[in-house]
């Protein structure tokens, strides 16, 4: 066991020089590698675009226009980018609220991952809205009838949620003296990190509900929530699945085969769920035509649903696939980006029937989000190395309970 | 405006634009009211709400005036004298004239001397005379018997107006306008029918044109046909009828007035000649008519010298008419002065409010021609393309030697004074904002100018100063900057030499020099209202007592606050109203009652008693000696009946007569003269230019202004789509048009706007260019006069801008 | 009671004065020098943007033998139950209710263009040349506080004004409706439809025509149901999933916790 636990510092720490101390004074520790400066050039283009995007406007750097007024960023960097942080609160709720203690193995890397993801999705939307010295306002003026208030608030408050319940292990290595009290939150955060995540999930769907007339019908529906809901929790395990095979082949750190079965399992039952939904929601509106039309609309359609139900539903209730650790990979490949597919079909295909005019993402909102991405990578890196992240099962277990115990006996 | 003179005798719009609202079935053709006269197009849906007017439109274009049509008719560029001289015959064949009319009000029954006659698309009396093409004019006449001319009321003698309009006008079968026109048969035929509704007594028919119809090598005999049609249907004088033409820049009625034109003096008399005229009796005894109204005309003139010269002019030096500037017989025109000026004639030049290198024919020629200037001055609100000609594209500002000097003028809303728009109505308007920097009024400016011509003359003497120095020039007004205002237009109204009092009218005229008057139609606009208290052009009052738009209280109409000219026409010979339900004037058995001013004696002046009906109706046309409307007109020197004659450039052979053009129409021989052949192979297409709402004119002032450069901010050419596709031309392409003077290169808007006309089983396409475009301002684009050629209208010298051949390509 | 206006197509020749009308009155910039690209010669620009509120759309219609002109002018339809305002987050859209113009506040907006998304009639625009760009609407003239107030002190807005042949009249939405059934009654020539009366719940701003709408890019799947209401529907259930969802984490923790706690006992009892 490692890392203090028990709580001898005061609520309030008399020496802050202390605390800075403890955080200048570590050993951090980053390996550099040729792959990594890579990421860390795209990076630092992207900063450079960030601070010319803010202060020249959009159209000096991306293509949105009149006709398209939401784009790769909006499109891609938050509704895919919320979407596939789905992971962290799937498996929270699996791990740390029903307690299935198997999954805790991964809770924290998924909690890093959707972490860091809502932080790169909390700065791609302050970079994309026009006014953003005015960013706070909806925090004030309450336009609690728009559903994008609800995801605002929502994502805002999971943020801070989130940003405490890192701070649970942050406190593991430094300010080691709040840890206790980070500990004594957890129930509250966690549930509330549950909570918040399934509002907010189904509302960037919701988003889509005024859109009536404009989304193509195979996308528009009344249940546009609950889709973007299912999807979002099913999506969780394959992102675990892809994240812990990236960090696994890095940081030597295998998540047990078993594990990630028994989460794909309950992808699989979801799917099976919203697969079902589906089929009831296009039979009840009598769409069905406009999926075998032939258009593109079609089509997408039918590669969407192929790519991000079928095919996957296929591998994991096909055994000897099922049983193959390379066959979850492509299970996880397929549904994470089966579910960006089904965001960028809402987003872009199902839109621009009715939307008109023509958009494609300039080579700087490509650099952006690519940048973007980059730096989540590294910092994901960087924490990974630097915070006990990669937790083995026998670890995690008991300390999880333990902190429970503080909490609840 | 000479077509309408010479049939009417005033050449201007008859009626007014509220007028229109009293109208049956308007035919607009070669007008564009909805882009070009857009508070026209207001009266016209009102017609067309209030009493299901229909409309008929004339345009080779789809236009936004077409959108409100109940017919329109494509028809080809050039071919409106077919096109009405064809409506005409169905009128006669169909004996669907207003007949009372025509016998009354007409010369449908004079007789006209047995030698006129017709041949081959040539009048009788046609000659050359120093290698040109002439007429005499001798066999046009009337017949006269003891000075009076022969008349047979039956209308059947073969030498009468009638028969011979009807002998002349047979030629134009519906089959063959079609032929001409390319106007289906059925839809001519339906807008013949059409039209013809409005030959009956309670029915006002309104025929609208502007520059689709004047802007030909035969626009005065265009004019001429419309004229006659509304003659032939009773409709001149009449509420909701007339021949509106439609003028151009909100002031150039009034600019006319004021004798802009260069065979005129201010009031419509014509510039005294050095050969004809040397002395005012000269010019009086000639110019003088013995009978209608311009049987006073030696009171206008004496009353203008009166007014130039003040006490100088005296009746024993002639009122100073020696002074007044004679004409010398050359083409003094717009082409005219430019073809001078080509050839090194002209020193300098004023463009006052004026922007020929983008407005002028041929205009890559005229700004040639300036290079040739040794100076020019131009009086405008920006640096217009005229003023920038030295540095223009392509030009090399080095080897020109014209100084240019710039003034900058005051915009309307900058300055006061009168508009008049094309109704005849005198408006008065008050300054909105100060003029910006040292920009000064027109008004300023000529004075300024004036006084430093007066100095330079007074200072260094010049030939024949005594014009210069003893003009009357008294319009300072103690502690202001601007010229009296209200002196000037006093002097234009006219006074009473004693007393300095306005007078009420140009009635009170005097020919032994006791009367000044600058511009005797003018009378009475400055004379106060009593009521309102201001000179009449400055009233507003909105009463219409009579609920026909007359409006007599706004402002003043010339003539004498008349709304409506000839409206002794309105009613029968016995006074009795054709319309019971617009009334411009009644006899009631004792007097007359009138809701317009009368455009007839209802008075005798001097004892006061009333003119019985019969009197005026033998001669309601008033300005003309004959007193009646013509349909045959002896008068104008380019044929007495309107005869189809094929544009300078056209695409095909005239089918009427080997006589392929106007003998008459104004030619130059300088480089802006190259013409295409009839047919020609490299030019195969018929161009046609007008306006755009967005735009005016040469777009000087409204391509500075950011609003409206933006909602038109592109030249462009229309081609129908069957052309497109021909030519592999999408609309926002890049195309070169090129005619035999010129070529540019501009943007294609492949609409069916235009579209081909079947010409005699032929298929051949139009295209259209708007010409609001140069190279100066906020947007910038090719003229379309780069294109356009140097040939006019043998009466008035207007450029034949409206027909003429091109060719298109895809620019690479 | 609230204004509208009364657009009549068969009474408009597409002379653009609305247009320019507008942009004087409310000071709004041209695109010049950086001109609209050419879109046809009749319409420029095509459509409107972040300057410009309103433009008059030109189409030509084929007919019988030939064809024939049509023009349209088109802003912000002021729902009556507007879209865009149930979108707007920072409650920078407002609807007076007085008046029924949707307004726009620029102090207030964060520039998410989410209203864009919303409006059925894809009306806001944006500035996208700015560094702190703004949506760009047809205000209806209204401004209680500043001075491009029109209809809020009884005067027809600046279109409206200057519209030379009352294809544009304004007054109350109900006289003007009652005069668009009357117009439509006398004359066979019009489509027998008000837009604007029943449409998505309806709007200020009425349309009655001879041509079809859609040319002019007017919806016609639009429904009688308004927008918000579709999200209203769906936001109401927001607060039963909160809570309910919180109470039933709350038990599920506590209860698989219990249970975990209990398995741990038995195991070290076992064990
Ligand atoms: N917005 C705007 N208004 C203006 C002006 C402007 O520049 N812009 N200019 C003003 C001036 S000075 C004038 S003179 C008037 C001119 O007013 P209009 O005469 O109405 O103007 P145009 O557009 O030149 O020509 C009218 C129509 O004639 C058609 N046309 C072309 N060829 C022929 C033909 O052979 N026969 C017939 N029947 N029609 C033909 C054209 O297609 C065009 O639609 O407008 C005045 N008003
Ligand atoms: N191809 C083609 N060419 C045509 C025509 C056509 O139909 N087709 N139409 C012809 C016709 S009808 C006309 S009338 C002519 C017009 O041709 P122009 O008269 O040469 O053209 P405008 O643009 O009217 O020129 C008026 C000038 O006066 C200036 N101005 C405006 N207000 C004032 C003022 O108060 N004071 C002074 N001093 N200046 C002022 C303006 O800035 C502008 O430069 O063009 C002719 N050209
Ligand atoms: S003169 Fe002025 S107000 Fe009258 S129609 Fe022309 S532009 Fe309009
Ligand atoms: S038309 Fe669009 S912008 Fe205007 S009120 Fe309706 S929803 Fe809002
Ligand atoms: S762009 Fe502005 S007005 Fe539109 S929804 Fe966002 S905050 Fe509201
Ligand atoms: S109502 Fe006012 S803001 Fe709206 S289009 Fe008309 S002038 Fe522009
Ligand atoms: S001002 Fe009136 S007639 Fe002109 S485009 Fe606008 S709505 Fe149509
Ligand atoms: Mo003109």
């Amino acid at each position: 066991m490692k890392g203090p636990v028990t709580a001898e510092k005061e609520w309030l720490p008399e020496d802050w020089r202390g605390e800075i101390g403890e955080l200048t004074g570590k050993k951090w520790r980053f390996r550099m590698t040729p792959a990594r400066v890579v990421l860390l050039a795209l990076g630092a283009i992207s900063v450079l675009i960030t601070v010319y995007r803010l202060f020249a406007g959009h159209e000096a750097v991306s293509n949105l226009n009149d006709h398209w007024p939401w784009g790769l960023w909006i499109g891609f960097n938050v509704l895919a980018g919320v979407a596939l942080a789905g992971g962290g609160y799937s498996t929270a709720l699996l791990a740390n609220v029903l307690h299935v203690r198997k999954f805790s193995v991964v809770a924290r890397s998924a909690l890093l991952v959707s972490l860091l993801s809502y932080l790169f999705v909390m700065f791609s939307l302050f970079l994309d809205i026009g006014k953003w010295y005015n960013f706070w306002r909806p925090f004030v003026f309450w336009g609690y009838h728009s559903v994008l208030f609800e995801v605002f608030w929502c994502i805002s408050l999971y943020l801070v949620v989130q940003l405490l319940e890192f701070g649970e292990i942050a406190t593991e290595r430094v300010l080691t003296g709040w840890h206790a009290l980070f500990k004594k939150a957890m129930p509250v955060l966690l549930i509330a990190g549950v909570m918040l995540p399934t509002l907010h999930q189904q509302s960037l769907g919701g988003l889509y509900i005024i859109a009536v007339g404009k989304l193509y019908p195979l996308w528009w529906s009344m249940l546009i929530p609950v889709f973007f809901l299912i999807s979002s929790f099913f999506v969780g395990p394959a992102m675990v699945t892809l994240v812990s095979t990236l960090a696994g082949r890095a940081y030597r750190w295998t998540v047990p085969t078993e594990v990630l079965q028994k989460l794909i399992r309950v992808s699989g039952v979801l799917m099976l769920v919203y697969l079902g939904l589906l089929v009831y929601d296009l039979s009840s509106r009598g769409v069905w035509g406009l999926v075998f039309k032939g258009n593109l609309e079609g089509n997408m359609f039918i590669l969407e649903v192929l790519w991000m139900l079928i095919i996957p539903l296929v591998i994991c209730w096909t055994p000897a696939l099922f049983n193959q650790r390379k066959w979850l990979v492509v299970f996880g490949a397929l549904v994470g980006s089966g579910v960006v597919l089904n965001r960028m079909n809402v987003v872009f295909t199902g839109m621009a029937g009715y939307l008109g005019g023509h958009y494609f993402p300039s080579l700087m909102e490509w650099a952006l989000t690519i940048g973007f991405i980059a730096i989540t990578a590294l910092v994901y890196m960087f924490v990974a190395e630097n915070f006990r992240i990669h937790a083995r099962e026998e670890e995690i277990a008991p300390e999880v309970a333990e902190v429970e115990k503080g909490v609840v006996a | 405006m000479a077509g309408l003179a010479n049939t009417f005798g005033r050449g201007v719009m008859t009626n007014h634009f509220i007028d229109y609202k009293n109208s049956d079935v308007i035919l607009m053709i070669g007008s564009n009211s909805a882009e070009n006269h857009p508070q026209a197009m207001r009266w016209i849906l009102k017609a067309k709400q209030n009493k299901g007017a229909k409309l008929i439109v004339a345009d080779p274009r789809l236009t936004k005036s077409a959108a409100f049509a109940d017919i329109h008719l494509r028809h080809r560029p050039g071919t409106d004298i077919a096109l009405l001289n064809g409506m005409i015959n169905y009128i006669l064949q169909n004996n669907l004239y207003f007949h009372d009319y025509v016998v009354n009000y007409t010369n449908a029954s004079y007789l006209v001397n047995p030698d006129f006659g017709f041949h081959d698309g040539v009048f009788s009396g046609a000659g050359t005379k120093d290698g040109k093409f002439t007429y005499d004019t001798k066999s046009w006449q009337y017949q006269t018997e003891e000075d009076k001319i022969k008349k047979d009321p039956t209308l059947q003698d073969p030498y009468c107006v009638f028969q011979l309009l009807k002998k002349h006008v047979s030629r134009y079968d519906s089959k063959t306008v079609s032929r001409i026109t390319g106007v289906p048969e059925e839809i001519f035929l339906k807008a013949c029918a059409l039209y013809a509704s409005t030959g009956k007594p309670d029915k006002a028919g309104n025929v609208i044109y502007a520059m689709g119809i004047t802007q030909h090598t035969y626009g005065s005999q265009n004019v001429r046909a419309i004229a006659m049609l509304q003659l032939l249907l009773g409709n001149i004088g009449i509420c909701g009828g007339g021949v509106n033409a439609q003028r151009g820049e909100s002031n150039v009625q009034g600019s006319t007035d004021m004798a802009m034109l260069s065979h005129l003096i201010p009031g419509y008399l014509s510039v005294p000649s050095a050969v004809a005229h040397p002395t005012l009796k000269d010019y009086l005894s000639k110019e003088t008519p013995e009978s209608g109204y311009w049987a006073n005309k030696p009171k206008f003139l004496v009353s203008m010298l009166k007014a130039f010269y003040g006490e100088q002019a005296t009746q024993e030096n002639d009122f100073c008419y020696a002074w007044l500037p004679k004409h010398d017989g050359k083409n003094r025109t717009h082409m005219g002065i430019f073809d001078f000026m080509a050839k090194g004639a002209v020193k300098g030049m004023f463009a006052w409010g004026q922007n020929p290198a983008v407005g002028g024919p041929t205009a890559a020629e005229e700004r040639k021609a300036m290079e040739k200037l040794d100076w020019l001055v131009v009086v405008d609100l920006f640096e217009t393309e005229t003023a920038a000609f030295w540095r223009r594209p392509g030009a090399n500002p080095k080897g020109i030697k014209t100084e240019v000097f710039f003034l900058p003028a005051a915009m309307s809303y900058e300055k006061e004074g009168t508009i008049t728009n094309s109704g005849r109505w005198i408006q008065y308007r008050w300054k909105a904002v100060d003029p910006p920097g040292e920009c000064k009024s027109d008004l300023w400016i000529a004075d300024r100018l004036f006084k430093a011509v007066k100095k330079e003359y007074q200072q260094n003497g010049g030939k024949f100063p005594a014009p210069i120095l003893q003009m009357l020039w008294d319009y300072d007004k103690p502690g202001r900057q601007e010229p009296d205002l209200d002196r000037v237009a006093t002097e234009i109204n006219g006074y009473n030499v004693a007393t300095r009092e306005p007078l009420a009218s140009f009635a009170l005229l005097k020919e032994d020099g006791t009367t000044a008057c600058g511009n005797w139609i003018y009378g009475g606009y400055w004379f106060e209202d009593k009521e309102a208290k201001v000179p009449a052009a400055k009233r507003r009052v909105r009463e219409d007592k009579a609920g026909l738009g007359l409006y007599p209280r706004w402002a003043f109409s010339w003539p004498v606050n008349r709304r409506i000219v000839y409206n002794r026409c309105s009613c029968d010979p016995a006074g009795k109203p054709w319309n019971p339900q617009a009334v411009l004037a009644r006899w009631d058995g004792a007097k007359w009652i009138t809701n317009d001013v009368p455009d007839f004696g209802i008075k005798d002046l001097k004892t006061g008693d009333p003119v019985p009906p019969e009197k005026s109706a033998a001669a309601p046309f008033i300005m003309l000696p004959e007193g009646q409307g013509r349909l045959f007109a002896p008068t104008v020197g380019d044929g007495p009946l309107p005869e189809h004659y094929e544009p300078v450039e056209s695409p095909v052979q005239n089918i009427l007569s080997k006589q392929q053009n106007n003998p008459l129409a104004v030619r130059f021989n300088g480089s802006a003269a190259k013409l295409a052949e009839t047919g020609s192979a490299k030019y195969p297409y018929i161009a046609t230019t007008h306006r755009l709402i967005e735009h005016y004119q040469s777009g000087a002032v409204t391509r500075n202004c950011p609003w409206l450069a933006e909602i038109a901010p592109h030249m462009f050419v229309s081609i129908s789509p069957k052309l497109a596709q021909k030519l592999n031309i999408k609309t926002g392409d890049e195309v070169l048009v090129e005619s035999a003077r010129g070529q540019i290169i501009c943007k294609a808007s492949v609409l069916p706007v235009v579209k081909p006309l079947l010409i005699d089983g032929k298929e051949i396409e139009v295209v259209a260019m708007p010409w609001h475009w140069g190279y100066k301002a906020l947007v910038t684009g090719p003229s379309a006069n780069e294109l356009t050629p140097s040939v006019g209208d043998p009466l008035t010298s207007i450029p034949e801008y409206k027909a003429f051949l091109v060719n298109i390509r895809k620019a690479k | 009671m609230s204004k509208g206006v009364l657009v009549d197509v068969t009474r408009c020749m597409g002379c653009k004065s609305c247009q320019v009308a507008c942009k004087s009155w409310n000071d709004l910039p041209a695109n010049v020098p950086d001109v609209p690209e050419f879109s046809d010669g009749l319409n420029s620009p095509a459509e409107t943007n972040g300057y410009t509120y309103t433009t008059v759309a030109i189409r030509t219609v084929a007919r019988e033998d030939d064809y024939v002109l049509r023009f349209c002018k088109r802003q912000c339809m002021h729902c009556l139950e507007p879209a865009c305002v149930s979108a707007c987050f920072a409650r920078a859209l407002q609807r007076d209710p007085q008046t029924g113009a949707v307004v726009y506040n620029q102090n207030m907006c964060v520039g998410c263009r989410y209203c864009m998304l919303a409006c059925p009639f894809n009306i806001p625009k944006f500035q996208w040349d700015k560094t702190f760009p703004i949506i760009g609407k047809c205000q209806f003239c209204f401004d209680p506080n500043g001075k491009l107030n029109r209809i809020g002190q009884g005067l027809a807005p600046a279109c409206v004004r200057t519209c030379p042949t009352s294809a544009l009249q304004f007054g109350e939405r109900e006289a003007l409706l009652k005069e668009a059934r009357e117009r439509i009654k006398k004359n066979p020539a019009y489509i027998k439809h008000i837009y604007g009366e029943k449409e998505i719940g309806g709007t200020a701003w009425l349309y009655i025509s001879d041509t079809p709408l859609e040319i002019f890019g007017f919806r016609q799947d639009l429904g009688t149901r308004p927008l918000p209401e579709y999200t209203a529907s769906y936001l109401k259930f927001t607060p039963y999933v909160a809570v309910g969802w919180t109470i039933l984490l709350t038990a599920l923790y506590l209860y698989t916790k219990r249970r975990e706690a209990v398995e741990e006992e038995k195991k070290s009892a076992q064990g």
